[in-house]
């Protein structure tokens, strides 16, 4: 549009009437133009002023707090990070799937059998089997969760190029790809360490257990739930490392299912044709397995190698995932891909 | 039918396309909406031939009235006919018509021969004819030199070509062209805009939406002019702004005393009406709008008024449009 | 005459349609890294399998005496075995076969191990064992203890069926094939479960389902969500079209990749498995069998998480409890394969396929089971168990041949169905 044609004296035609209706250079631009047409025949020069901030700056915990907060408060409400809803919905029906053994628990309770309790009430092999039990919590459940949730960490930033909104304010790529770590892990802990602390308390509710046998059972507990926790870090380890080097949705999930279920499915192969179990260390979950095992006192499913080997391989695998992580997220251009 | 009668003149066509009776493009009371949003409401148009510019701001419905069209969205009310057919679930008329979408994302991996060829071929092309006609085009659209090369390296403008260029392999007696010149630099736009006249010349249909008066204009005098999903007004580009130059213009004047004003304004030739919306603020009407703005002034300083503001609160587009629409400026 | 002119172009212009869909998807899945990584790791998977396949073959397996006759109990320097041959007492070293006839030298022990082999090779009517050191056959015995299983032919093995189950088990007559060879067992058992286990777990399995998910799920969707698929759908070609012609190019992909697998896992383990000839032709039966299932599987994978893509845009929620799912029946292939939820399964028809054609290549698999968990009435040899986890009968009550022709019907419906869901769905979908 030309200047001239908003003078005071220059008549206000169809033309400069469509001209201040379309003649912008993009849409977005109309209200702005309508005003400079209408300040031009006022005579009035905008004056504009920017007022630099001087506020201080919050603590980087802080900062790193807003973003673990937004990204935990979206699996339960609106307005926060938006996992998308059939990932909500999984990780509601596999935390109610996985509390089966704290209702059977209360059940016996109710019920009174010693039988039923023995199978389904606390104890070494049930705290056990409560995390890292292949099925169905370590097929249908838990691997599914870290898949649905990897898969829109980070690449789904790379993918829409979300990750600008991080990286342009005072956030370091350390602090951004820790909270999502941390986000990620602390959803899955929900689920699997939630209910593993619901089981327990059900048993104590159920049968009226004293302090006595709190005292007794909490150090199997305790092993219990550090078995989880390394489950759940490494899960989130190997996600957020394919995460990082991907695009998109599909691949990070696929990914880590193929990793958890293809190592695990050569291992038994190897195991059922050859008897040696010295695959079952590239399975992260058979690893994750033998070490919690060892550290709950049950009986080993594994014995051709001691668990020692098996802890060195999980933190190997661990290492080897963090490090490409964190060479890739250092790397990574903030642009979409 | 739908009215094909036209504010003014249409833009001439070369060569007849198709028979009279068949429009190329038939709305018939068409409405979209998606859930409560109404994206489109009661299109009623017809076109045939020649160039003709869809004019809209950002989510006018300019892409959802292309979309229906080309049967990826199905009408909520209404009838769509592209050459007599409909569209929806329908892609036998696609043989004639070639689309540049307004998406950004293409085929990176490809060059633009590839890219040109692989989808000419669907239009039933061998894989000799697909390649000369995308040379064809591609020189039509002035990237020849660079047809070889993967899309994912060119710039915005040669990407746009390069859209074009797969919309025209199949010498389509319809184009339609979505936000054809949008983040283009000024060359790259002028070459479009010859392209797409060219078309026009070549007794195409063609539609190009866009959200730019200047752009349209450069192109064709044929416009359709979408607002909030309704047709707000259709015909010659000049024919429209006559009928805009009919509007009695207002002026808004704010001062001490509205109705002393008044008086020495009331005997002023170009005033056709005044109206007092309170004690300090007075509405002009006038059909002449130019020299009552150029005099004003001197009035008002001559009997020493008080004024704070002088405005034009009709010249905003909700007026415009509501006028165009058929309401009351 | 007309009509008659419009018949090959319409098939010319769909077949260039196909070609140009197919030939743009095949490149397109060529330019991306995450197609190399995939198949490339499934390779390696299969590698890693068969390098514990080729440490398997090239082991010593300790020749075991099966029935202890090697030992000399009464240190007279005759093993048992040859003393009992003679009749002589295994426990008074006063008592031996030199005694009888000085010319007989004792035997070094190792002669008996190992000393009588099976002797069946296929499945045969009557008699599938013999004695052949013929310490069945020695006078001491009685005509009845010559004649445990009452068939009236001493000394030999039949097979019986059991009225109830319907499976088969060994009737000898004692001192019958007692010590086979281990080795010999082992290595055919050995090879004969890896090709099982690596054609089913591995290949059919986990290539036929995770390439699928990793290459076809978004094959649709993908191009839906970048905006890309509207290229293809301006033009005059109907979706129903797309869907499949992009599913043909995945399924070249997919296709030659899976021959180009199985061919080298046959080739490999035709050259190291164990037998006479340079090459172990029988299997190839086997490996046909394997091929043809996993070329069914990956269409049908491959139509149905294209069609969950083309479902929802979160289309891999449905597929990943899907792929879970299928883990879980092709554990119960292994061990009940005729239970009826297999029919619910895609993996459970691809295995039927590779059980009626191992059948058909080894109609003996059954009796080897038999044998090596007989092992001449003295424990499970080694091998067996392997074997007997992964063989199993074809889960349909009909014959092998028929088997198969009725699991490949039923996948090429599955596939089918999928196709037509899938472009149903892909026919009424709004594409933004």
């Amino acid at each position: 549009m030309t200047e001239g044609e908003f003078e005071p004296e220059a008549p206000v035609t169809g033309q400069g009437r469509m001209d201040v209706a379309w003649g912008a250079n993009t849409g977005d631009e109309n209200d702005v133009e309508l005003a400079q047409a209408q300040t031009a025949q006022g005579g009035q020069i905008f004056e504009q002023h920017y007022t630099p901030w001087t506020g201080t700056l919050n603590p980087r915990w802080m900062r790193n707090w807003a973003i673990l907060r937004h990204h935990l408060l979206g699996i339960f409400k609106k307005g926060h990070r938006p996992w998308t809803m059939p990932t909500r919905i999984f990780i509601l029906i596999a935390f109610l799937a996985s509390l089966s053994d704290a209702g059977m628990t209360l059940l016996s309770g109710v019920v009174g059998s010693s039988e039923f309790h023995s199978l389904f009430g606390v104890s070494r092999d049930n705290l056990y089997g409560h995390n890292l039990g292949f099925f169905p919590r370590n097929v249908l459940y838990y691997p599914i969760i870290a898949a649905l949730l990897v898969g829109s960490v980070i690449s789904e930033d790379r993918e829409h190029g979300t990750s600008a909104l991080y990286f342009s304010r005072p956030i370091s790529r350390f602090d951004y790809v820790g909270m999502k770590y941390l986000s990620v892990a602390l959803i899955q802990a929900m689920v699997i360490l939630g209910s593993y602390v619901l089981y327990f308390l059900a048993e104590v509710v159920a049968f009226g257990r004293g302090w006595a046998w709190m005292v007794d059972v909490f150090p199997m507990f305790l092993a219990g739930f550090v078995a989880g926790l390394l489950l759940i870090i490494t899960y989130t380890s190997l996600g957020l490392s394919l995460s990082s080097v991907s695009t998109g949705r599909f691949f990070p999930g696929i990914g880590l299912l193929a990793i958890v279920f293809g190592t695990k499915t050569l291992a038994s192969i190897v195991k059922n044709l050859f008897e040696r179990e010295i695959l079952y260390l590239i399975s992260p979950y058979d690893c994750v397995a033998h070490v919690g095992q060892a550290l709950i006192g049950t009986q080993t499913t594994y014995d051709q190698y001691s668990w020692t080997y098996s802890l060195l391989s999980l933190v190997a695998m661990n290492a080897l995932a963090l490090y490409v992580l964190a060479s890739r997220v250092a790397s990574m251009e903030v642009t979409r891909e | 039918m739908p009215d094909l009668t036209q504010q003014g003149p249409a833009a001439e066509v070369a060569l007849p396309t198709s028979t009279p009776t068949v429009p190329v493009v038939y709305f018939q009371g068409v409405s979209k909406s998606y859930g409560r949003i109404h994206a489109l409401s009661n299109i009623t148009l017809g076109l045939s031939g020649g160039v003709t510019g869809i004019l809209g701001m950002n989510g006018a419905g300019k892409s959802t009235l292309f979309k229906l069209l080309m049967g990826k969205l199905r009408p909520s009310a209404g009838e769509v006919k592209l050459f007599g057919l409909n569209p929806w679930k329908n892609p036998a008329p696609y043989a004639k018509v070639g689309f540049v979408p307004e998406h950004e994302k293409m085929h990176d991996w490809m060059t633009a021969l590839d890219f040109v060829a692989t989808f000419a071929r669907l239009h039933g092309m061998t894989r000799q004819e697909a390649e000369t006609e995308a040379m064809r085009v591609l020189n039509f659209v002035g990237l020849a030199d660079v047809a070889n090369k993967p899309i994912g390296r060119f710039s915005k403008g040669m990407r746009q070509r390069t859209k074009i260029a797969h919309a025209l392999v199949n010498d389509p007696e319809l184009i339609i062209l979505d936000e054809p010149l949008q983040g283009c630099d000024p060359l790259a736009r002028t070459t479009i805009m010859n392209v797409i006249r060219e078309l026009g010349k070549m007794g195409r249909t063609v539609l190009v939406s866009s959200h730019i008066l200047n752009e349209i204009e450069r192109i064709t005098e044929q416009i359709v002019i979408l607002h909030h999903g309704k047709l707000v007004a259709l015909g010659n580009l000049h024919a429209i702004r006559e009928r805009l130059d009919q509007i009695p213009h207002t002026i808004r004047i704010v001062g001490e005393d509205a109705r002393a004003m008044a008086k020495d304004i009331l005997d002023h030739p170009a005033v056709f009406g005044l109206r007092f919306p309170n004690d300090h603020e007075l509405l002009i009407q006038t059909f002449h709008f130019g020299q009552l703005h150029a005099e004003l002034p001197g009035l008002i300083v001559n009997n020493n008024h008080k004024v704070s503001v002088i405005d034009n609160p009709d010249d905003d587009l909700e007026s415009l449009l509501n006028y165009l629409a058929g309401g009351s400026a | 005459m007309k009509a008659h002119n419009d018949l090959p172009s319409l098939w010319s212009g769909i077949d260039r349609k196909a070609m140009a869909v197919a030939e743009f998807t095949l490149r397109q899945q060529r330019k991306r890294l995450a197609t190399w990584v995939v198949l490339l790791v499934g390779v390696a998977a299969m590698g890693v399998l068969t390098m514990f396949y080729i440490d398997a073959m090239t082991r010593e397996y300790e020749a075991v005496d099966n029935d202890g006759d090697s030992s000399d109990w009464d240190q007279d320097g005759y093993p048992n075995g040859q003393e009992r041959l003679y009749g002589t007492d295994t426990l008074d070293p006063t008592s031996h076969p030199g005694l009888i006839d000085p010319s007989i030298l004792p035997d070094d022990p190792s002669v008996w191990i190992n000393e009588d082999d099976f002797d069946w090779d296929a499945l045969a009517e009557g008699s599938v064992g013999f004695d052949d050191n013929g310490d069945c056959n020695i006078e001491n015995r009685t005509d009845s203890q010559k004649d445990a299983n009452g068939n009236g032919i001493p000394c030999d093995i039949v097979l019986r069926q059991n009225v109830y189950s319907g499976t088969f088990y060994v009737s000898s007559d004692g001192n019958v094939d007692e010590d086979p060879d281990d080795e010999a067992y082992a290595l055919e058992a050995i090879h004969r479960s890896f090709v099982l286990a690596i054609g089913k777990l591995g290949v059919v399995f986990l290539i036929g389902i995770f390439v699928p998910l990793f290459m076809a799920t978004g094959l649709i969707r993908q191009e839906m969500t970048s905006g890309t698929m509207h290229f293809m759908l301006a033009k005059p070609i109907a979706r129903g079209e797309v869907f499949l012609y992009r599913m043909l190019g995945f399924l070249a992909i997919a296709w030659s990749y899976l021959t180009v697998v199985i061919f080298a896992l046959a080739l490999m383990t035709g050259l190291a498995g164990p037998g006479d000839g340079f090459f172990r032709f029988g299997d190839l039966g086997v490996w046909l069998s394997v091929w043809w299932a996993s070329l069914l599987a990956v269409m049908v994978y491959g139509m149905l998480f294209c069609m969950l893509g083309v479902l929802w845009k979160h289309g891999m929620v449905l597929a990943l409890p899907f792929a879970a799912w299928e883990l879980g029946m092709i554990l119960t292939t292994l061990g009940a394969p005729d239970a009826a939820i297999l029919r619910f399964s895609v993996i459970g028809w691809a295995m039927n396929i590779v059980d009626a054609g191992a059948t058909l290549a080894w109609p003996d698999t059954a009796l080897l089971i038999q044998m090596g968990n007989w092992g001449g009435g003295f424990g499970p040899l080694e091998g067996a168990e392997a074997l007997s986890i992964f063989a199993s009968t074809p889960g349909l009550d009909l014959g092998a041949l028929a088997t198969i022709v009725v699991s490949s019907v039923v996948l090429v419906l599955q596939a089918f169905a999928c196709w037509v869901l899938g472009s149903t769905l892909f026919k009424s979908k709004e594409i933004e």
